[in-house]
C-alpha cells in the first residue's frame, strides 16, 4: 500500500466567501473558473472535497499554501477517509 | 461606503478615518496574537472598536510544535494531519514560514493605513498590492469570526441584536470586512 498517493482535503467553513475560495482554487491549482467553482460547491455542500493528490511532500506544500490563504486544509493517504 | 477600485491598472482604496482606525486596530491586534508586537508606537485609541480581539479574549503565541492554545491561532494555523505526531512535525517545518507570511502581510497593511491615521482625516491608498490586501483582510475576517463564533445563522442574529448591544458593532465590522473583500474580488476575478 506504500504507493497509494496522498490527498489534500479542504474543509467547509462558514466564513470564507465563496468567491474567495474560488479565487484561491484558481490561483493555487490553475483551474479554469467553472472547475474551481464546482470544487468550491462540493466543499460547501459536502463539507469537504479533495483538491489535489500526489506525493506526501507535494501535498504538504499544497496544505501550507492553503493555510497561508486562510483555507482549512489537511492531508492524508488516499482511501483513509 | 468605501470599496476597492482598479484605475489605469492600479488598485486603490478610499477609507474614512474611522474605517482606517478600525482596520489598523484589528491588524495590530492580530499581529500581536501572531507574536509580533514591536511597533514603535501603537494605534490604540478611544475608538469603540479598539481592542476588539483582546476584549473578546485571547492569548499570544506559544510553541510552534504544539497546536496553538488560542482559538484564532488554531483557525489561522490549523493542524495539517488528523494525527498529532504528524501535525507537530508539519508545524516544526512549516509553521514559522506561514506565520512570517501572515505577519509580513499585516505589517504592510498597517504601514499603508498608518499614513491615513497619522493624517487624521479620510484618505486614499494608491497602487496597493491586491493579493496582500485580499489575504490580510481574509485573516482579519477569520479572526473576528472565531471571536464572534460565526455560523450560518450569524447574519440573522446580527440583525436581531438591539443597536445598544456592544456586540452589534463588532458584527457590523465583521460583515463590513466581508463586503470590502468582495469588492476587491469583483475586480480581481470578474466572473
Amino acid at each position: 500500500m506504500a504507493d497509494r498517493p496522498w490527498i489534500t482535503i479542504v474543509w467547509d467553513d462558514p466564513v470564507n466567501l465563496m468567491s474567495y475560495v474560488v479565487f484561491v482554487f484558481k490561483k493555487l491549482f490553475h483551474l479554469p473558473h467553472d472547475q474551481a467553482h464546482e470544487l468550491m460547491m462540493k466543499v460547501h455542500n459536502e463539507g469537504r472535497a479533495v483538491v489535489s493528490s500526489g506525493s506526501r511532500e507535494e501535498m504538504e506544500r499544497d496544505v501550507q499554501r492553503l493555510h497561508e490563504h486562510g483555507l482549512w486544509a489537511t492531508l492524508q493517504r488516499e482511501g483513509s477517509l | 461606503m468605501s470599496s476597492f477600485e482598479l484605475i489605469n491598472g492600479e488598485y486603490s482604496l478610499d477609507l474614512t478615518l474611522d474605517e482606517a482606525h478600525i482596520l489598523i486596530n484589528l491588524a495590530e491586534q492580530l499581529l500581536e496574537l501572531l507574536g509580533e508586537a514591536d511597533f514603535s508606537h501603537h494605534y490604540t485609541s478611544e475608538d469603540p472598536f479598539a481592542q476588539i480581539m483582546a476584549s473578546l479574549g485571547g492569548e499570544s503565541f506559544g510553541s510552534e510544535v504544539a497546536p496553538p492554545e488560542d482559538e484564532v491561532l488554531k483557525r489561522l494555523l490549523p493542524n495539517a494531519y488528523a494525527d498529532p505526531e504528524s501535525s507537530s512535525d508539519f508545524r516544526r517545518y512549516t509553521e514559522q514560514a506561514i506565520r512570517s507570511k501572515k505577519i509580513a502581510i499585516l505589517r504592510e497593511i498597517r504601514e499603508e493605513l498608518s499614513a491615513i491615521v497619522d493624517s487624521d482625516q479620510a484618505g486614499h491608498i494608491t497602487d496597493l498590492d491586491a493579493d496582500t490586501w485580499l489575504l490580510g483582510i481574509n485573516d482579519l475576517h477569520l479572526a473576528l469570526a472565531v471571536r464572534l463564533n460565526v455560523d450560518e445563522n450569524s447574519f440573522e442574529y446580527f440583525e436581531s441584536l438591539p443597536d445598544e448591544e456592544p456586540q452589534k458593532a463588532i458584527y457590523a465590522v465583521y460583515f463590513w470586512l466581508g463586503w470590502l473583500q468582495e469588492s476587491l474580488l469583483r475586480i480581481l476575478d470578474p466572473h
